[in-house]
């Protein structure tokens, strides 16, 4: 329950620097010629975008970014995904990860099946819009709302 | 400290060697009135055991808190008391008829004989005047042959596993009224009243003291076994128990000074092992995604289990989960009215003749049964006395036909857990057939059958998957790592059963659904159904019931203080989490209005009943039904 806070605090910087990292690139990249290093580091997108997926157990991340996917990942890469990600985030591996663990199953809970990803993929834009959190008392307050995934029981 | 790793033990004198095994039950002796038997019975299991291996079984410095029970409300808490021994948790599965254990030894999974060389040891405890001894050593027995009409004298209680933390209105209940020990019911929705016959005197006990006293003796075996004491252990369950009886075999091993590690459903133990084995065949694809898909059934004496898992690379999910009351023992029951008609007429009333008449047609019966699944067909030929005789030839067809109604039900559990699963048939890689029930030809070739396919899973052993799944949870929840990856194992758990709360008058609004990964946290939206409601009553229940009252309940709460407001205005959110340690805890609150008007939410951990699960419920529900009822907040409201 500790770790919850922090968490949120780090996503937001981490997702700040990706969306933010081509931009500065630019910005960076014609003044000083002793930037080459840190160009490479920002301009290779796959390493970064996994490092965000993993690092920060995004609170606010899409399904995909949970799992370190992209969007058009097929149904095996998603599965391979869940469960070599589960094999780390399991509370049975990582004891305390539950809260990990239940949100990389909603992803894959979304993701695995054909409707309820085609539904996400449509209105993709409306849960990040609708993400704004509602206070919660209580144990509310130390995680946000997740989305009740209808289809959640199934695999 | 760790005693067990000192290089040479110190022997102690035979009297203190068990004294640990005093300090769970001086520490619980207010959980019922019969423990000081509990405490003679572990007197002369420490005179005999001591007696057994004074040179091979002495602890170093054993000190109490070694064997320091949780109270209930931790025993399946998350604060687990640091382990001070290297000990691995050992496999337990509790059969309705046979038992076994099995513990990791380093390599592989092995399972434990007792002295008379047996690894399926027959599920009983004995009362004979002061002495109480349970079916793992079989010591009350004469003798071996005798063993089966000593159970059936009346002074043994068995099939605990079909008592345990059930009301007397429970028709599994109702059912072993005709077994030879006494079963007293009232039918209000109570504990059912059981007694052993000793001295021709009913002598009363509960199914928790019968199972503690047997995993007491189970424990003391094991260290014999490993030299070493044994605190932690992973236990099978059936899959349609409920969390209520869940508790009730902690509290058995908690008496016995077991720590519950784990309780896993059988089927679930199984699916491991299996995953085990596709991790070892196929070595080269880890983590590539393919997956297989197995079908697990298990039928036992007392209960019948269905699994559906997909494993790949190690990890098993569990995709369904379904279970049902029927096994064996109804099928015995079947086939002993069926050759004897006037079975319950006869046998009204227990007295010490039709207890032995009683004892005779089952052994008989049983046998036949046994036989028949080698054989077309069988003779049941038993003198039942008083000039009573049954002399009955069974074929498949009619052994079919009597018990039809139990094959329909294990055909609605596969059926149920495909269609949860969203699999056919065709998707089905393998059919993994457990269980004493899965010898019988028609259960195997109505598994089989639905599934479409032609043969079983051939590389488990039908009665001892169980406890070797187990072990194999045992120790990994034990932290021990294997170099050749046997050990490199995930199994992603799902809840058998709805839970929910009552809603609507009578309904159940179920906010964690069956077959829902755990850990897990749901939340559900509900309002108030009066103007002004300023007080709502959270009734949990767990089951597959329409209604609530068919379902089982499994706590209770308030929420007071509710702000006055239009009846379907006020937002209450009701979450249910399962933790990590499958422990069920239910938040309740208002969120709309917001405001500092508005009171605390409230957490409570379930179960919270004890006893009384039928006559509560409907107490509740005429008292505060109507006045403190809530309803599901329609969707169209929803935020």
């Amino acid at each position: 329950m500790i770790s919850a806070p922090l968490l949120r605090v780090s996503a937001a910087p981490n997702r700040a620097a990706a969306v933010g990292a081509p931009f500065r690139l630019r910005a960076t990249a014609s003044p000083s010629s002793g930037s080459r290093p840190s160009n490479v580091r920002c301009a290779a997108p796959p390493p970064a975008a996994a490092a965000v997926a993993s690092s920060a157990v995004s609170t606010a991340a899409t399904p995909y970014d949970v799992l370190g996917l992209r969007a058009g990942a097929t149904a095996r890469e998603i599965k391979a995904a869940y469960r070599r990600l589960a094999r780390e985030r399991h509370p049975d591996v990582a004891p305390g990860a539950a809260d990990d663990f239940v949100r990389l199953h909603d992803a894959y809970a979304t993701l695995s099946d054909p409707d309820s990803r085609a539904r996400y993929d449509r209105g993709a834009v409306a849960p990040a819009a609708g993400a704004a959190q509602r206070p919660r008392p209580g144990w509310g307050a130390a995680r946000p709302r997740r989305r009740t995934w209808e289809t959640d029981q199934c695999w | 400290m760790q005693p067990g790793s000192s290089a040479s033990p110190l022997l102690l004198p035979p009297s203190t060697a068990f004294s640990p095994l005093h300090s769970p039950l001086r520490s619980r002796s207010h959980c019922n009135c019969s423990s000081p038997r509990l405490r003679r019975s572990i007197a002369k299991h420490r005179r005999e055991v001591a007696r057994a291996v004074t040179v091979a079984f002495a602890w170093p410095q054993m000190s109490e808190h070694f064997y320091t029970v949780a109270s209930d409300s931790e025993t399946t808490g998350e604060d687990k008391p640091q382990q001070s021994f290297p000990d691995v948790a050992i496999g337990i599965d509790i059969g309705t008829s046979k038992c076994s254990v099995a513990v990791w030894n380093g390599n592989q999974v092995e399972l434990l004989k007792n002295t008379r060389n047996q690894k399926g040891m027959r599920s009983y405890v004995m009362f004979k005047d002061d002495t109480l001894s349970a079916g793992v050593t079989g010591a009350a027995a004469r003798e071996n042959g005798h063993e089966e009409r000593d159970i059936l004298s009346g002074s043994a209680i068995f099939n605990m596993k079909r008592l345990i933390g059930r009301m007397d209105t429970d028709e599994v209940v109702q059912a072993s009224k005709s077994l030879p020990f006494l079963v007293q019911t009232l039918g209000i929705g109570v504990r059912p009243f059981i007694a052993a016959l000793v001295n021709n005197m009913w002598r009363s006990t509960t199914p928790e003291e019968v199972l503690a006293i047997f995993l007491l003796e189970l424990k003391a075996l094991v260290e014999m076994h490993l030299k070493h004491p044994v605190r932690n252990a992973v236990l099978t369950i059936p899959v349609s128990f409920s969390r209520f009886q869940q508790t009730r075999i902690e509290r058995a091993c908690a008496m016995a000074g077991l720590h519950v590690l784990r309780l896993m459903p059988e089927p679930t133990a199984v699916a491991l092992l299996y995953a085990q084995q596709q991790q070892q065949f196929m070595h080269d694809n880890m983590g590539s995604g393919i997956e297989k898909i197995a079908l697990i059934f298990n039928m036992g004496a007392g209960y019948c289990d269905a699994a559906v898992a997909a494993t790949a690379g190690g990890v098993s999910q569990i995709r369904a989960l379904s279970g049902c009351t029927v096994g064996g023992e109804d099928i015995l029951q079947n086939i002993m009215r069926h050759a004897l008609p006037s079975f319950d007429s006869l046998y009204a009333g227990q007295t010490m003749d039709r207890i032995k008449s009683i004892g005779l047609l089952r052994i008989a019966t049983q046998d036949a049964i046994h036989k028949l699944a080698n054989q077309d067909t069988v003779e049941i030929n038993v003198d039942l006395g008083n000039g009573h005789k049954v002399s009955k030839i069974l074929d498949h067809s009619e052994f079919e036909q009597v018990n039809q109604a139990i094959f329909e039900k294990c055909e609605n559990i596969i059926n149920q857990c495909l269609i949860d699963a969203k699999l056919v048939p065709e998707d089905i890689n393998d059919v993994i057939l457990v269980g004493g029930c899965s010898k019988i030809p028609r259960i195997r070739s109505l598994v089989l059958g639905l599934c479409k396919k032609e043969i079983s899973y051939k590389n488990i052993d039908a009665l001892e998957a169980a406890v070797s799944g187990a072990a194999l949870e045992g120790a990994i929840a034990s932290g021990v790592t294997d170099s050749s990856g046997s050990l490199d194992l995930l199994t992603i758990q799902a809840t058998p059963m709805n839970l929910g709360i009552r809603a609507g008058g009578d309904s159940f609004a179920a906010i964690i659904p069956r077959n829902t990964t755990v850990p897990a946290r749901r939340d559900m939206l509900f309002t108030t159904t009066h103007d002004n409601q300023s007080e709502a009553l959270i009734a949990v229940y767990e089951g597959e019931g329409e209604r609530a009252e068919d379902n089982h309940l499994l706590g209770y709460f308030k929420i007071t203080g509710i702000p006055a407001a239009p009846k379907e205005t006020v937002e209450i959110s009701v979450c249910m989490d399962i933790d990590a340690s499958n422990v069920l805890r239910v938040f309740a609150g208002v969120v709309k209005p917001q405001g500092p008007a508005v009171p605390p939410f409230i957490e409570v951990r379930m179960p919270t009943l004890d006893d009384g699960h039928g006559w509560c419920g409907q107490a509740l529900a005429k008292m505060y039904g109507k006045t403190l009822d809530l309803a599901v907040l329609p969707k169209k409201l929803q935020p």
